[in-house]
């Protein structure tokens, strides 16, 4: 049965990179260095400074780039708002735990608040006074996939535009955790939010076309899964212009670009290679089909196929 | 200038993350949870009952007590004096 397209009209991402209202970005990325940090904009000009004041990293973040994407489609209010996340509230957590061990009696309340996984969602909502579908999906790294899946469902069940994204936030905690366990990457532990507005029709602004998101975790994947993914859209991996890889690069693919050594890793950097691929979709003629693939975890796998819109 | 005042007025700053205010901003009788004031709201109000604890070593336990006592910086100081007192 073919499904009906989807489209990509909006794209927002704060990350280590220049992505935040700079289309064509995609051209000019270079390798993400342990040295470099997150570029914020000017978060008053998105959030009121009354819940700005709050907000950690990970809420400006995802508020910012949120608002930014209800700019950029010209959609008054998204009919649902769908986050997907790894880790949460990394800094609110933090700073919550830390201070019920080091402090006797009352525990202040807006880091406990604001350290559930499912804050970003909520002050997104809050910020747009969203009255919709409200959704948060932590499945490790294929939070966003998940996430992506919800959005195509409720596009498909008669929604038309949804508010789709994910976000992570790094401390320095991290570091040390993955010195202790071992854990080396060769690109360095970043941030990043991307947010997406994922239409059932296209009004003439859509940047690309959303053809299929699939996943499967438990065990190691293997090429006859992404071929399977690929037979089912008609295609097979020489009709990919450009695979986007954490993890393994895809045998057979035209061009393999890992998109970890642009975004540095954190569980939904797939997000930022979502937004990448759908810039150099717009941008690059030479560019008509994209592939992510996310085996940032050996055990996950996320496809994600995208197509340009045909004029 | 009353030092308890100006404590309490940099705690504020302090545990509410009033990023954009400083002491200098904040008058002594400046209505906290108004918007013609600080336009605080119920979260900070927590936040408030926790610096108490936190700075002053006192227990707000009484709702009532709390409405009069967190009306303005001149209201919470004058609370403070009230119960050290006691």
């Amino acid at each position: 049965m073919n499904k009906p397209a989807l489209y990509l009209s909006a794209a927002s991402t704060i990350s280590h990179q220049p992505t935040f209202q700079n289309p064509g970005f995609s051209a000019a990325l270079a390798q993400v260095e342990a040295s470099s940090a997150l570029i914020s904009p000017d978060y008053k000009t998105y959030i009121d400074a009354g819940l700005l004041r709050r907000m950690s990293k990970i809420l400006r973040m995802s508020v910012a780039c949120a608002r930014d994407c209800i700019e950029q489609a010209g959609a008054d209010q998204p009919d649902a708002i769908v986050v997907g996340t790894g880790l949460g509230c990394l800094q609110d957590t933090e700073k919550f735990l830390n201070t019920s061990l080091t402090v006797e009696g009352l525990l202040p309340p807006t880091s406990f608040i604001q350290s559930t996984h499912n804050t970003m969602a909520g002050q997104i909502s809050l910020s747009l006074g969203n009255h919709g579908y409200n959704m948060t999906h932590t499945q490790n790294t294929l939070s966003f996939e998940h996430a992506l899946l919800d959005a195509a469902m409720l596009l498909r069940e008669g929604d038309r535009n949804v508010l789709v994204g994910a976000a992570d936030e790094h401390i320095d905690i991290l570091n040390d955790i993955a010195e202790k366990l071992g854990f080396e990457t060769a690109s360095p532990l970043t941030s990043g939010a991307s947010f997406f507005i994922l239409s059932s029709e296209s009004a003439g602004n859509a940047a690309a076309e959303l053809t299929d998101v699939y996943t499967s975790g438990g065990a190691e994947y293997g090429q006859e899964e992404i071929d399977a993914f690929l037979d089912r859209n008609g295609m097979q991996i020489g009709d990919i212009d450009l695979v986007l890889y954490a993890g393994t690069p895809v045998s057979g693919a035209v061009r393999n670009i890992d998109y970890l050594s642009l975004a540095g890793v954190y569980p939904t950097a797939s997000a930022f290679a979502l937004h990448y691929a759908v810039d150099l979709l717009a941008t690059n003629s030479e560019v008509r089909n994209v592939l992510i693939c996310n085996t940032l975890r050996k055990s996950n796998l996320g496809l994600t196929l995208l197509k340009a819109v045909e004029a | 200038m009353d030092s308890l005042k100006e404590d309490l007025k940099k705690q504020i700053i302090e545990q509410l993350n009033l990023e954009d205010l400083t002491v200098a901003d904040i008058a002594d009788d400046a209505l906290l949870f108004n918007d013609q004031g600080l336009g605080l709201d119920s979260i900070d109000a927590l936040e408030l009952i926790v610096l108490l604890e936190k700075y002053h070593g006192i227990q707000l336990t009484n709702p009532e007590e709390g409405k009069e006592a967190f009306k303005s910086v001149d209201t919470m100081a004058a609370y403070i004096r009230k119960r050290k007192a006691a």
